[in-house]
């Protein structure tokens, strides 16, 4: 981990806070234009693709049909729904608009969300343990998690994530990992299991049932062109968020590490444990802003559209502290975080051999000022020891 | 005595009802709405998730609140101003001395605030129009810009009228003690004896500061013709600096038969409590007396130092609070188990709605509004008298 002195970690915290204050003090008419603007186009975009879709034996309206669709969807989860349910937009005191009532199209529901997103993965942002958001519990993208041989076929794990990532993220908070371990019970869950069961019926009604009656006569590419969306979202959501976190450049932290932290270390943590993707702006909108993860990270609460103005200002910070401040393009993202998925699969003797750049925690391999911890560099002698007497 | 304040949250209950009435009118049952909402937009009022496109296409068919569109303006002194307001058809109509909320956005933030009806329930009834009047609230953060931004054809958003319903009957003698604004719900009390040819003995005792500052003088004159039994005593209190006359126990001796009357009182609360104790001293008894509130606006304490009484509407509960610990700290002490996360103000688990009163956001040290709006416990220390939905 990149590391800072108690100093540097205080006048960090109040070089963001700054950044922050203004952002907050400036909101107004504006933001609550720019998300009454997307919130129409998600509704334009919804049932024009849904009014297109029973002429879907025509292959244009079809493919038309399906697109627009997914696209609402995208728009729905990833800029108005996430967004809202972080609180950015409270502040207008819009019950639609509010992040304790906002209930999102998709199968997880809007109280687990905010448990295990809100909550748990932005305060324990990338601690392995604590962040089940760091590899979803399907996925090893660290050494500090010990290589068993399933791990060879986790690429199959990351490619049905990838499908059926609204499913994914339904279950989530299951944590099924645990009840397998015996750590928590199913009579624990039995709520959760009952919010997500009408939930998620009530999705799958929707889109699978509901509207393929309505237009019964063509019920079937009406179903075929649901799923389509689905699945457009899915893929394209999945790949955003995996962009976030699981990219080469992006650490991740021991439990040790981050015991009693301060606000500062945990900002340093946000900054160096987040990765962006560039491109041009429409993507950042169809990103919901996670284009801008880092930003997202920090300021989990500003409206997002304001992350791609506050960029410049993040990145001066960063380069003020001397931290690696990780953006490239999409492409060479998502191919980075491939590659995580790939070399951690591996036991680690052979991931050092064919991807020495994911030795280690993992933090910025060619970053010039790139000042391992001592806790990182222990970490991976002792898996490298361990892997050897393996 | 009774009292009518406004307590409640007008705007949630406003919604409440007007989707109700939409829906009622509407073929299938509510509940069948409210089921199919939920299962295709993920809310109850399947008719809110259309407002972004209805709204954008006509401002007169936004279902979140009651539209109304501005008629006329007309200035009643150099601070205050009666709005003439075509309510949709749907609104519910209203009791004199009734109550409504004004909802407006400005720079992107709803704000609810409450106002009297001035006028008689007639001209709902007749030509479907209100009238609300307004003064000026001297570093009012709503009413100094109400006054300046609305203009004739302008859609102002309006609740369901609330509040007791004083209805004039026959019979029974009638002293009404009013102060500056407070002769709003008096005006429609005093029409609505009009429209129904009461001839109760009236006596109103209006207090201003001068001349100039009667507000409803137009109306007061044409009541004073429709309403031979009406004894308007308009007292300009400060009209005289040198030999002020303000509410003393020889207007109310010049009072006939003030024992057997029934007092209705708005006004300043100074004013209102002062002539609580002259009447008590005159021999009228508590039950002959109601009065109302908050016709003055609210009152905006704004104290230096953080702390106050915390209410816990839910629990019914309420804490002094000393202004050194966070509301979450100050809930939890209290016995309650409001839903958290981070308590560091990232994940917004805690947020929760207050109804009344000012708190300051220890991150940044701005206070809030008084307003109702969604605040995050685990940050906000309260700044005087705050109601929370807890």
């Amino acid at each position: 981990m990149q590391k800072l002195s108690e100093e540097q970690l205080e006048n960090l915290a109040q070089d963001l806070d700054a950044i922050r204050n203004e952002q907050m003090a400036d909101l107004g008419q504006r933001d609550a234009d720019y998300i009454r603007g997307i919130i129409r186009l998600h509704r334009t975009l919804e049932f024009g693709g849904r009014a297109m879709m029973p002429l879907g034996f025509i292959p244009p309206f079809f493919l038309a049909g399906m697109t627009s669709l997914g696209i609402a969807k995208i728009l729905e989860n990833m800029e108005i729904g996430h967004n809202v349910m972080h609180g950015q937009y409270d502040w207008m005191n819009d019950p639609e608009l509010n992040s304790q009532t906002y209930e999102w199209d998709t199968i997880c529901t809007a109280d687990s969300w905010k448990r295990t997103h809100n909550y748990e993965h932005h305060t324990y942002t990338n601690i392995i343990g604590k962040d089940r958001d760091y590899g979803y519990a399907v996925l090893r993208l660290e050494d500090e998690t010990p290589w068993e041989p399933k791990h060879l076929l986790q690429m199959i794990n990351f490619i049905n994530l990838s499908i059926f990532f609204q499913w994914g993220v339904g279950v989530h908070e299951l944590e099924f990992e645990k009840l397998r371990s015996g750590e928590v019970t199913l009579r624990e869950k039995a709520e959760f299991l009952r919010d997500f069961a009408r939930k998620g019926g009530r999705q799958v009604f929707k889109d699978y049932a509901f509207y393929p009656a309505l237009t019964l006569p063509v019920a079937p590419i009406v179903i075929a062109g649901n799923f389509g969306a689905n699945l457009i979202r899915n893929l394209w959501a999945s790949s955003v968020i995996f962009c976030g976190h699981f990219t080469e450049g992006a650490e991740n932290f021991s439990e040790e590490e981050c015991e009693n932290e301060s606000r500062g270390h945990w900002y340093l943590r946000q900054l160096t444990g987040s990765s962006n993707f560039t491109g041009p702006n429409w993507v950042y909108t169809l990103s919901g802003h996670l284009s801008h993860q880092i930003e997202h990270h920090v300021f989990p609460d500003i409206p997002a559209y304001r992350y791609r103005e506050i960029s410049p200002q993040v990145q001066a910070v960063c380069e003020k502290y001397g931290l690696h401040y990780n953006a490239d393009s999409f492409p060479r993202q998502y191919a980075t975080v491939l590659k995580r998925v790939a070399a951690f699969s591996l036991p680690d003797r052979m991931r050092e051999r064919l991807f020495p750049e994911f030795r280690g925690d993992g933090g910025p391999a060619e970053s010039p000022d790139n000042t391992r911890s001592l806790v990182g560099r222990l970490r991976s002698r002792v898996s490298n020891t361990l892997s050897a007497a393996a | 005595m009774q009292e009518s304040m406004n307590t409640d949250s007008g705007m949630n209950r406003g919604q409440d009802r007007s989707y109700r009435s939409v829906l009622a009118k509407v073929g299938p049952g509510r509940e069948t709405w409210r089921w199919l909402g939920q299962q295709l937009f993920n809310r109850e009022n399947p008719a809110m998730y259309f407002d972004p496109l209805l709204e954008s296409i006509n401002p007169l068919w936004a279902q979140r609140y009651i539209p109304a569109r501005v008629e006329a303006i007309e200035s009643e002194t150099h601070d205050s101003k009666t709005l003439t307001l075509r309510p949709a058809r749907r609104w519910g109509g209203f009791r004199a001395g009734q109550h409504l909320n004004l909802e407006v956005e400005k720079d992107g933030r709803w704000y609810s605030r409450p106002f009297s009806l001035s006028c008689a329930p007639s001209h709902w009834e007749q030509d479907g129009t209100i009238t609300v009047t307004i003064k000026k609230v001297a570093d009012g953060e709503i009413t100094p810009w109400l006054l300046e931004n609305f203009e004739p054809g302008d859609v102002i958003g309006i609740s369901r009228a609330y509040g007791e319903d004083h209805t004039p009957e026959p019979g029974y003698p009638m002293l009404f003690i009013t102060g500056g604004s407070g002769i709003t719900p008096v005006l429609s009390q005093l029409e609505a004896m009009a429209d129904r040819h009461l001839r109760n003995p009236v006596t109103l005792l209006y207090f201003v500061r001068t001349e100039a500052d009667v507000i409803g003088g137009r109306k007061l004159q044409a009541l004073a013709e429709r309403l031979p039994n009406l004894d308007l005593r308009i007292v300009a209190a400060e009209q005289d600096p040198q030999n002020p006359d303000h509410l003393g126990p020889h207007h109310l001796q010049s009072v006939e038969g003030l024992t057997e009357r029934e007092c209705f009182l708005c006004g300043p609360p100074g004013l209102m409590k002062h002539a609580q104790n002259l009447l008590a001293d005159a021999g009228v008894s508590d039950e002959q007396i109601s009065s109302t509130l908050f016709a003055v606006g609210p009152g905006v304490v704004v104290t230096e130092d953080a702390g106050g009484t915390v209410h816990f509407s839910r629990s019914d509960i309420t804490v002094e609070s000393a202004g050194d610990r966070r509301l979450l700290e100050e809930a939890e002490a209290a016995g309650l188990n409001p839903r958290y996360g981070c308590r560091m103000g990232i994940c917004h688990q805690c947020a929760c709605r207050k109804t009344s009163g000012i708190v300051i956001n220890q991150q940044t040290g701005q206070p809030s509004g008084h307003g109702e709006e969604t605040i995050q416990l685990c940050i906000n220390v309260p700044q005087g008298a705050v109601e929370l939905e807890l």
